[in-house]
């Protein structure tokens, strides 16, 4: 019997592995390797030349970076900004051109013009006719481009993952326990929940579905963790997972119009400044940041969501930001998110936020001054807050030196340290690890768990998926619609791949121990909605042709609202 | 757009930095992944191990609940630098070298549990009692051997403590001085000389030394003991005649002597199942001839590590070949040619004729020795005093290293506890 046991824990161990490894491997190839090709949306005639615009939001002028490049004689670098509202409706906008602009002849103002079809556009003294496309040549063209998940089928991946988590639930089953039943419960709804998504995407004509495959690994990931730690705690996190891929559905539906974006996005920052005064006011402290709200009986960390508000504030469409050169208020915003953060203690949380304030300023100001001005105005403000929080000194302090007091300072990291190193590079199976034990090993010692339980290849695939979703933003940013979703796509990764730095270097001792939780894997509700809305911004870059339930299909019939269609 | 997409590739830093913290992480884990496992192993997997020596005698046990030693204190005592300590503290202790077999950690799989691991040393647990209380009290180290199979029978260095007594320990206690320290080897050496002599001097047998008691190199006395008058090549080694090897080791000359040294093992570190031991030592830039001189007769800057001089006298007895020594039980091997056969055969003669002739047999009843003594001069009216061999007995092939830190004579203080030892050894 116990032959029995140890061989199919070895056996599962090993499909774990391999899956895992094809799991990942399936998604990069799919979000890396398949044809990435730009939409067309109309075009500019320059003499014989046909430029085509290829997105939402284009800079025109003499720059190479320029999105429709007019190199003559007395157009500026940047010169205008054509844009497409969610009607279909192309403007024009003069920013700052020395040359200026003339629509059929009459100078361009400060408020910009709507162009149609047959218009001149004279960029100081150059010539352009602007055409629209016509229904029909618009869908031919639509029609040409390659559709997302021909290469690597989506179905197969999800077919991998489920294969995975029948094994996980296998491991769990091997340990036994009063909480089995539970934990074959969750593991089936989260794979009923899986392929819901999947056919609701294919009734819907979507076939990408590499992010949601990857958030679905990490989750079940997640999942095998709390249902070892925490067992009797697992029925709501799989209720917070059903939840989680609701609001990512609602978010992403609601990110699918620009204009209705753009319209409460003021709203969205007085949301987010609310939030935080709320949890200033009244949270409650707990293993020294005072991060938690309660709620009758429910408690919830507002400055998760305070994360997805920031970012729909942050990002940025392309004419606004070239419209109104200063990155003023978003500074300030940004500035009071950060230091309201550092009030409530939640230095790890707050650096997310600073890491992502530096990405997304860079990508809208390109100033490197700027990030160098908010780096040492930040470095001083560590100082301070080192100086000023006996807690954040002390985890200063012991960083590196963990070894050197594991009753003390270095408690915890020297456990998961040892248990992950106790795991091996196949682990002792789900379930069967001890650092499960100690206080906030399922959360901000995740890694550790998971090298202990799963092993050192399993623990390192983990953090790959993240990086490929990050690769997956650098990729799909080139061919976005709007500066906004890619903005935003990048900024999310930023700050999903600084949590995941700090959570794991926090564990191994390479980073001081800021306690900040591994997306989807680290148990905890906020915390998981949050990454699952993250992951709507993500899905709102990916314009692969049918890919995403994010982006409207190509739409060229003036009568329909463009993007309006839900 | 594109001036703004194109600086997405910021993301691409932060994912290098993860990359490159990972690979960091993944090279310590394979690098000290060992010591962090084992580190709360003990005490989160609820294994337990035993470590016992040849006859079963516990050593040292632990499980969950507890770690324990050996029964008895004198035990404690005169196998501390073999068994050492749960914290570490001696250089040389199974706990701290094999905490690892004791608890099946590898890389591929980490720790993994078995009920109970058991690890059973070569080690007699009581000839190491008669070993230390041999030494009563002095500094010293003893180590014994089987030098057919390996098997590392004694292993002790004076002083010592009791792990379990928490009063301040003894100067020097944590240092395993049959492992890790090395010392003035005296005449013991000139079996290194003779053999090295043998191999490149020719005609070694015919040869005849005459010594007055003191004899000089370029203006620089070599003192013997003597005078000796006219020796053979044996009798000179019986003699311990300064003189004699003196001329001999000038004879075989710096490069040979050198060359030989290395071959046996003398100027190397070795380990002993991982235990690392220290190097010894010997002019190796040029000298002129008055330092070869006393070079070669264990003085001048030579240093000799016991278990070095272990290894060498038990290739002596077996013929040449080492069977390497081993401390845990059931490891075998390698066997490896250190000297070549005739040279081995006529050096154990001659350690016979020591004993015979010299030393007399009467000091050593019942026991068929071959042995040199050593007393090595520190300069301070102190010696070292110094006695190795082995046993040309089948039934008993033991070689032995005995060493007494400041101890005297070589005959008169290291050999009676060697012949102690011995006693206890074939009885």
């Amino acid at each position: 019997m116990d032959e029995l046991i140890s061989n199919s824990l070895i056996l599962s161990k090993s499909v774990l592995i391999i899956l895992s490894l094809l799991i990942i491997a399936r998604c990069l190839r799919s979000l890396l390797s398949e044809r990435y090709e730009a939409e067309t949306w109309a075009y500019l005639r320059l003499g014989q030349e046909l430029l085509p615009v290829t997105h939402w939001e284009n800079l025109i002028g003499r720059s190479r970076g320029a999105d429709i490049r007019v190199d003559r004689a007395r157009v500026s670098r940047v010169h205008a900004v054509l844009t497409r509202n969610a009607r279909g409706q192309w403007a024009i906008y003069d920013i700052f051109s020395r040359g200026g602009v003339w629509i059929n002849g009459i100078k361009l103002g400060p408020r910009g013009a709507v162009i149609e079809d047959g218009d001149q556009i004279n960029l100081g003294g150059t010539r352009l006719r602007f055409q629209n496309l016509s229904a029909d040549k618009g869908r031919q063209l639509a029609e040409k481009r390659t559709s997302a998940g021909h290469r690597v089928s989506p179905f197969g991946t999800l077919l991998e993952l489920s294969v995975f988590q029948i094994f996980l639930l296998l491991q769990h089953a091997l340990v036994g326990g009063e909480h089995l039943p539970m934990i074959a419960l969750c593991f089936g709804a989260l794979l009923a929940l899986e392929w819901f998504c999947y056919s609701s995407m294919r009734l819907l004509d979507r076939s990408g579905f590499e992010i949601e495959t990857l958030a679905f690994y990490l989750s079940s990931l997640g999942l095998s963790v709390a249902a070892s730690s925490v067992p009797e705690d697992l029925f709501k996190q799989m209720l917070l997972t059903i939840a989680g891929v609701a609001l990512f559905l609602l978010t992403g539906w609601w990110l699918r119009s620009l204009r209705r974006v753009t319209a409460v996005r003021t709203l969205a920052a007085l949301a987010a400044l609310g939030l935080l005064a709320v949890n200033i006011v009244f949270s409650e402290e707990i293993l020294g940041a005072r991060n938690w709200l309660s709620f009758g009986g429910y408690s919830f960390q507002p400055s998760e969501f305070v994360k997805v508000l920031y970012l729909y504030v942050g990002a940025s469409t392309l004419d606004r930001l070239y419209r109104r050169q200063n990155l003023f208020s978003f500074m300030i915003f940004s500035a009071v998110c950060v230091i309201a953060l550092a009030l409530i203690g939640d230095f790890g949380t707050a650096l997310v936020f600073f890491v992502c304030f530096l990405v997304m300023s860079f990508l809208r100001s390109g100033s490197i001054a700027t990030v160098l001005l908010a780096l040492t105005g930040a470095g001083m403000a560590g100082v301070l807050a080192v100086s000023v929080r006996p807690h954040i000194a002390q985890r200063f302090a012991s960083w590196g030196h963990v070894w050197e007091d594991i009753y003390g300072a270095g408690y915890q990291q020297a456990r998961a340290m040892s248990a992950a190193a106790a795991g091996g590079l196949f682990g002792k199976g789900a379930g069967a690890g001890w650092l499960k034990n100690v206080v906030a090993a399922d959360t901000d010692m995740v890694f550790a768990v998971v090298c202990e339980e799963q092993g050192l290849i399993i623990a390192l695939c983990m953090v790959l998926a993240v990086l490929a979703l990050a690769f997956f933003a650098v990729r799909a940013a080139r061919y976005g619609r709007s500066s906004y979703y890619a903005i935003a796509a990048c900024g999310a990764m930023a700050m999903l791949m600084t949590q995941t730095a700090l959570n794991i270097f926090g564990t191994m001792d390479l980073l001081p121990f800021t306690g900040v939780t591994f997306p989807f894997v680290s148990r905890g509700g906020s915390s998981l909605l949050s990454c699952w809305m993250l992951m709507a911004f993500l899905k709102g870059s990916d314009t692969r042709r049918g890919a995403s339930f994010v982006v409207s299909p190509l739409r060229f019939d003036e009568e329909d609202a463009g993007g309006e269609q839900a | 757009m594109k001036k703004i997409t194109n600086r997405a590739v910021t993301l691409l830093l932060i994912a290098a930095l993860i990359i490159a913290g990972l690979a960091l992480y993944t090279i310590r884990y394979v690098d000290e992944g060992r010591d962090w496992a084992l580190a709360f192993s003990r005490a989160n997997s609820g294994s337990t191990g035993e470590l016992s020596d040849r006859n079963g005698v516990l050593l040292a046990s632990f499980d969950a609940v507890d770690n324990r030693y050996a029964a008895d204190a004198a035990t404690r005592i005169a196998c501390y630098h073999v068994t050492g300590d749960y914290w570490g503290r001696s250089g040389s202790g199974a706990l701290t070298w094999f905490w690892d077999d004791m608890h099946n950690y590898s890389l591929l799989t980490g720790t993994t549990h078995s009920s109970a691991m058991e690890l059973k040393l070569n080690i007699d647990a009581s000839l190491c009692r008669t070993a230390y209380e041999a030494l009563d009290g002095q500094k010293g180290a003893i180590l014994l051997m089987n030098y057919r199979s390996g098997e590392l029978l004694c292993m002790v260095s004076s002083p010592s403590i009791d792990p379990l007594d928490n009063s301040e320990p003894p100067e020097g206690a944590f240092i395993n001085r049959a492992l890790a320290a090395s010392f003035t080897p005296g005449s013991i050496f000139k079996l290194i000389t003779a053999a090295t002599a043998i191999e490149t001097v020719p005609n070694m047998d015919g040869r005849s030394f005459y010594c007055e008691g003191e004899y000089e190199i370029a203006g620089v006395p070599i003192v013997c003991v003597g005078p000796h008058y006219t020796q053979n090549f044996e009798q000179a080694l019986a003699n311990s005649c300064n003189v004699a090897f003196a001329q001999i080791a000038i004879k075989a000359g710096q490069e040979h002597m050198v060359e030989h040294l290395r071959a046996y093992g003398f100027l190397d570190k070795h380990t002993l199942d991982g235990i690392p031991t220290a190097a010894g030592s010997y002019p190796l830039d040029f000298v002129g001839d008055p330092e070869l001189g006393w070079s070669g007769i264990g003085q001048s800057t030579d240093l000799v590590n016991p278990y070095a001089m272990l290894r060498f006298v038990a290739a002596v007895a077996n013929d040449g070949v080492l069977a390497e020594p081993h401390l845990i039980a059931g490891e075998s091997g390698p066997f490896t040619r250190l000297i070549a056969e005739d040279t081995a055969r006529q050096l154990a003669g001659m350690m016979n004729y020591n004993v015979v002739a010299g030393y007399g047999e009467e000091r050593f009843p019942g026991l068929r020795l071959c042995a040199k003594t050593g007393t090595a001069e520190l300069g301070d009216g102190t010696s070292h005093a110094w006695f190795t061999g082995f046993l040309a007995d089948e039934a008993h092939p033991y070689a032995f290293v005995v060493l007494v830190e400041r101890g005297g004579g070589g005959l008169s203080v290291a050999s009676p506890i060697a012949n102690t030892l011995l006693q206890a050894a074939v009885r």
